[in-house]
């Protein structure tokens, strides 16, 4: 039973490292919106795996919220951003796309490295996905840093957050449902917040490309 | 003495089925594009008009040109004889292991584009300077994906690691399996030259790379390279179908498990030769610079898998 | 005498008339006689002495210690390691040596042969006395030695200024890494007279870990420059190209093993185990040589700047094996230590033998074609048919194809590396998948080099008048490089029998600590450790030969028409040298993916008519590809050394009364220090 559970909360944690790598990999926006969407749902089946070996129900309650909101919400809206700019000519990132696949996965591996010393102490049958859970955020970090299109490092930021939920469920099988709430209204406070930004940045610069940004230096 | 007979039967049943394979591949794609298609045998066809024509050679060409088609088809015949299709080859007796069947492609690949570069034909150059880059690039994939299977078995030997997933079927659905699957599968694509890493069934300048080295071929010639790609083909995809689906592969050498894994072999093949062509009429070929991407995606996909089954200790 | 001592005199004795006889000698052929002589007779007498030392599996000792008894004497002891390259550099010196005879031929009336002769014959004096040396005084003595007589024969041809570049460079190397030599030996030496090489090996065990540590990084920096790992290669791919081809056969051959010879003496012999960061080095030298060296290997036109690359990627490879060897050392997995070193010894031998082979070849092109430029050759298959395949058994060799010897050894290699996953510690076992894919890559990577190497050069038509011209060189140069490809093809299909004789050397390496594994079955079969997975290049020899034989047997029966024809070429009409595919396009698809890397200079004229700009008069495009690794280190370095140079000048003030000065102040203090320290 528990090796049954282990081994559904690695496929669903590798999909999810896999969604990102596929940020790194395609250059087209609506892409990158599919592969968040897909990552959403992931962790959503991942929480709901949680929640029904583990026999928390609250979880069921948060897998439900992520599909309503990451799985729907935030998609949508994205794609509205992404349609109303039209189509943005190649803007290459600061990284090619070889180096940055390679780079992804020594970050993988540096994330393992990491991991090792609290896959030790924990004794949950989920604790393979804490490695996979870390290399994700390190991946997502790495997003937001080498991508130059402004939608691009949102969609980054919000990998990021699903990265950290994704190493509060496999770590300590969730948190509890008022810091959970909390944090969905964090991400989604900061993702209007960029969205503003982003809507600003593209009437000002007459493009999404955050180089430009440069020149409101002196 | 029977091992060795069912190591000939093996090699002469993938040496027999390798233009079917491609015959059926073709048609498939024709059919899914709403065409008639060819029959599946048709290759055979090919094959018998093609060693019948004259073979033409061009005055520039050396003895090179005319012993690569020798030489990549027995490469391929000899690696059909070490890899398991029908049987998986264990014994005192065994001539190689993964590296080894690589590495012999590896050569086949090696006199194809000095074969390209011998008539002096700008196109022959082409394609061998393409094709030399592309296997340079699957090198690694190869490797990482070998070392993740190798890993799990314990050594890089087919026997082993054939025991190994027979032994432990829930193995085959880990997430390392999975990875190292789709990073062979996407090798498979870039090795054989299909799509969306080359198109098979173009003469174009801009989307050719193993036709352009093979285009001054003709005749027996033709025929011997023509036929030692689609043997080629068949071993990857039945490699990718052995290594992580074993079940069927015949384990001893009795009659019967012959014929199972005969029958086993061909079910897999027609599986995996169908998902190719229906892959091949979905994507577009890539362009030769987008190719590497497409190739580190695979390298990342294996090093992920090698990772898996270090997470899996 | 017993026959050591016969076989060690014979060596030093051959090599010693050759030098003074050619020196000496009457006209310039007879110089070219006596020195290839004098070669073979040192040479025959330095194998005869490592094939006794492995019959009898005994090491051989003989002390002058009355010669310069003040830095300890001459001493020579054999070992089998020591036998081992010791064989290695007398082999390859016999074919090099019947090989100079008609090459330098064409350096008669240009260049004195007699001081080339002094100074081969010296040289080869000197990478024999490197393995047979047994104190640190004998060591330095031949290893300084050869140093010096390789600058003079890299200088031969002086009258370009690459050459006198290069000649600098290689000097500036070369010393730099003697430099490094002394200091590690001084913290490995106890006592002033104590410094055989026992001795060494005995007080190593008693030396504090820091000092072990500071011991092996100087030694993997010194040994390293003279190998030419990243980044002290520098100087390889401009001194080989530079020097005569059978000098470059030689110093890319068994020199830079010499450096391998050197690493392992101090590493494994003298220090013995050590923590696992040594072999990481290692490693991470050997994967930035493997992949940085092929990688320039790739962009390069100069046949044989393109050979100098690919041996700085052959040693990234043979240090890839040391430190799998010296990482599992470190672990206590002594047996699967055993397979790395033993996989890098045969990869040594091996790479000897093909490296030798293609600069021999590169050497004949050279002078018929009277061009090294790829761009310029073409062709040559029809009008040097020998060479041209004696050439493509040495490019499958180096791309590491079964079933020839580079195949061999690169498998064990993969295999060493694979046994890296038993390390008990998984953040340092999930290095080996990087490794193996790093080796994976470039062997890769070295099949495109040597695709290129083989394909321009020598098929298609010819680029140049020089290339249309060419004909075939002398039948002793063919006699030898035939030599060395069947020993190419030999070692390959004997690599079972080649690896269990290496075995012997392995045991002798670890006295009384493991067995090696066994790594061969019967002679004929390669074992992976605790074999399981096998291979046989000799089946895989049989089976490829009997399919070819068969397939070939049904063509000829079955009868085939051939005609030849211009080439098709989608229907072209006419066929010239300009439609060839060029060196510098084959490579672009790679340069291109590795930009990052290469960083090429790229520049871009157009002159245009006066009339209209859409009507272009000519293009111009130059793209250059300049290691980057020379701007980025080297360049700051010189700078730095020629500052400091400049400030210490003032001391030089010109002035005879300031020099008087400076003796009168130094006889003082020295005075005044013998009186305070009383």
């Amino acid at each position: 039973m528990n090796a049954l559970f282990s081994q559904l909360v690695m496929l669903g944690s590798s999909g999810m490292l896999l969604t990102a790598l596929i940020v790194l990999w395609r250059k087209s926006v609506p892409s990158y919106i599919s592969a968040y969407r897909w990552q959403a749902w992931l962790l959503a089946a991942v929480t709901a795996t949680v929640a029904y070996f583990a026999g928390d129900r609250q979880l069921f309650a948060v897998a439900a919220a992520l599909v309503a909101l990451k799985g729907f919400a935030i998609p949508a809206l994205l794609r509205t951003m992404q349609q109303r700019f039209g189509a943005q000519p190649q803007i290459k990132p600061y990284v090619n796309t070889e180096t940055s696949l390679c780079v992804a996965g020594l970050l993988v591996m540096f994330a393992y490295v990491l991991a090792r010393p609290w896959m030790a102490v924990t004794h949950l049958p989920t604790r393979g996905g804490l490695p996979l859970a870390m290399a994700l955020l390190f991946v997502s970090l790495f997003i937001i840093v080498s991508r130059r299109k402004a939608i691009t490092q949102v969609i980054g930021f919000l990998m990021l957050e699903n990265a950290i939920a994704l190493l509060a469920v496999v770590g300590t099988y969730g948190v509890p449902l008022l810091v959970e709430v909390g944090v969905f209204l964090d991400a989604l406070m900061g993702f209007l917040v960029m969205q503003i930004f982003v809507y600003h940045i593209h009437e000002t610069f007459d493009t999404i490309d955050v180089e430009q940004l440069t020149h409101l230096r002196h | 003495m029977s091992r060795f007979l069912a190591l000939v039967v093996q090699t002469l049943v993938a040496v027999a089925l390798a233009p079917a394979l491609t015959g059926f591949i073709r048609w498939l794609k024709a059919r899914l594009q709403g065409r008639r298609g060819a029959p599946p045998w048709q290759p055979y066809f090919e094959i018998r008009k093609l060693f019948g024509k004259e073979a033409v050679v061009s005055h520039t060409a050396s003895w090179i040109f005319t012993a690569t088609p020798f030489v990549v088809f027995s490469t391929a015949v000899v690696v059909a004889s070490l890899v398991p299709l029908v049987v998986v080859p264990s014994g005192p007796f065994v001539a190689g292991d993964l590296f080894a069947a690589v590495y012999l492609l590896l050569l086949g690949t090696f006199f194809l584009a000095l074969a390209g570069l011998d008539t002096g034909s700008p196109f022959g150059g082409m394609g061998a300077s393409r094709e030399m880059t592309v296997v340079a690039l699957t090198e690694p994939t190869v490797a990482l994906s070998i070392v993740a299977l190798a890993l799990n078995a314990g050594s890089t030997s087919f026997s082993q690691i054939v025991a190994h997933t027979l032994a432990e079927p829930s193995a085959a659905l880990g997430s390392e399996h999975l990875l190292a699957f789709a990073a062979l599968f996407i090798v498979t694509l870039a090795e054989t030259g299909r799509l969306p890493v080359d198109n098979p069934s173009t003469h174009l300048e801009l989307t050719m790379i193993h036709e352009a080295m093979v285009l001054e071929y003709s005749g027996p010639y033709l025929a011997l390279v023509e036929w030692g790609a689609a043997l080629k083909l068949l071993i990857f995809l039945a490699l990718a179908a052995n290594l992580f689906v074993p079940w069927g592969i015949a384990l001893s050498f009795s009659p019967v498990a012959l014929l199972i894994g005969l029958v086993s072999l061909i079910v897999k093949l027609a599986v995996l030769s169908a998902a190719v062509a229906v892959l091949e009429t979905r994507v577009a070929k890539l362009r030769l610079f987008r190719v590497p991407e497409l190739l580190s995606a695979s390298f990342v996909l294996a090093l992920l898998a090698v990772m898996s089954t270090f997470l899996a200790r | 005498m017993n026959a050591m001592g016969v076989a060690l005199s014979v060596m030093v004795a051959g090599y010693a008339a050759g030098a003074c006889l050619a020196a000496l000698a009457p006209s310039p052929r007879a110089a070219r006689l006596i020195t290839a002589l004098g070669a073979l007779v040192g040479g025959s007498g330095g194998l005869a002495a490592a094939i006794i030392v492995f019959a009898t599996r005994s090491p051989y000792d003989v002390a002058f210690p009355n010669l310069v008894a003040a830095a300890g004497g001459v001493v020579l002891r054999l070992d089998l390691l020591g036998a081992l390259f010791l064989a290695l550099v007398a082999a390859i010196s016999l074919p090099a040596a019947v090989y100079g005879i008609t090459y330098t031929a064409a350096y008669e009336g240009r260049r004195s042969l007699r001081v080339f002769g002094l100074m081969f014959n010296g040289f080869l004096l000197g990478m024999c006395l490197v393995p047979c040396a047994g104190n640190v005084f004998t060591f330095l003595l031949a290893w300084e030695f050869m140093a010096v007589t390789s600058y003079f024969l890299v200088m031969t041809e002086s009258d370009h200024p690459e050459t006198r570049h290069a000649g600098l460079w290689y000097a500036a190397m070369t010393h730099f890494g003697f430099v490094l030599l002394v200091p590690m030996f001084l913290l490995m030496a106890p006592g002033a007279d104590q410094t055989s090489f026992a001795d060494l090996r005995a007080g190593a065990a008693l030396l504090p870990a820091a000092v072990r540590s500071g011991v092996f990084v100087l030694a993997l920096v010194a040994f390293g420059s003279k190998a030419g790992i990243v980044p002290l290669h520098v100087w390889l791919p401009r001194a080989h190209p530079a020097a005569p081809a059978h000098v470059s056969a030689l110093m890319s051959g068994v020199m830079i093993k010499l450096g391998v010879y050197g690493l392992l003496r101090v590493a494994v012999d003298f220090l013995g185990t050590g923590p696992a960061w040594w072999g990481g080095l290692v490693l991470l030298a050997g994967s930035l040589s493997a992949l940085g060296g092929v990688l320039y290997a790739l962009a390069e036109n100069d046949l044989k700047r393109l050979l100098a690359y690919s041996s700085v990627e052959n040693i990234g490879i043979i240090f890839l094996g040391i430190g799998a060897g010296l990482v599992l050392e470190s672990y206590g997995l002594h047996a699967l230590a055993l397979v790395g070193f033993g996989a890098a010894l045969l990869h040594s031998v091996n790479h000897a033998c093909f490296k030798a082979l293609l600069f021999l070849a590169t050497g004949n092109v050279d002078h018929q074609a009277h061009t090294r430029n790829m761009e310029q050759m073409g062709g040559l298959i029809k009008r040097m048919p020998q060479t041209a395949t004696l050439f493509l058994i040495g490019s499958a060799a180096a791309a590491a194809l079964p079933p020839l010897n580079g195949f061999a050894s690169e498998w064990m290699v993969f295999q060493a590396l694979l046994s890296g996953a038993q390390i008990p510690r998984p953040e340092v076992a999930i290095g080996t998948p990087l490794a193996v894919g790093v080796l994976a890559l470039t062997s890769g990577l070295a099949a495109a080099c040597f695709v290129k190497a083989f394909g321009i050069s020598f098929l298609a038509m010819p680029r140049s008048e020089g290339a249309a011209h060419a004909t075939e060189s002398h039948w002793s140069t063919r006699a030898v490089m035939g030599v060395l490809a069947a020993g190419c093809v030999l070692l390959g299909l004997a690599a079972p029998r080649a690896l269990g004789g290496l075995s012997r050397v392995l045991v002798s390496l670890s006295p009384g600590k493991s067995i090696a594994p066994a790594q061969t079955r019967a002679g004929v079969w390669l074992l992976s450790p605790h074999g399981i997975a096998q291979v046989s290049p000799l089946l895989i020899a049989a089976l490829l030969t009997s399919v070819i034989v068969v397939v070939a047997a049904v063509m000829r029966v079955r009868g085939l028409e051939l005609r030849h024809a211009d080439t098709w070429g989608c229907g072209r009409i006419r066929q010239t040298p300009r439609m060839e595919y060029t060196s510098s396009a084959f490579a672009e698809p790679l340069r291109r993916i590795f930009s990052e890397l290469y960083r090429p200079a790229e520049d871009l004229s157009v002159s245009v008519h006066a009339e209209s700009p859409y009507f272009v008069r000519s293009i111009t495009y130059t793209s250059q590809v300049v290691p980057w690794i020379e701007t980025a280190f080297y360049d700051p370095v010189i700078r730095g050394t020629r500052a400091l140079a400049t400030h210490v000048r003032r001391l030089q003030a010109g002035s005879v009364h300031v020099y008087l000065l400076y003796i009168t102040g130094a006889l003082v203090v020295a005075l005044a220090a013998a009186w305070w320290f009383e």
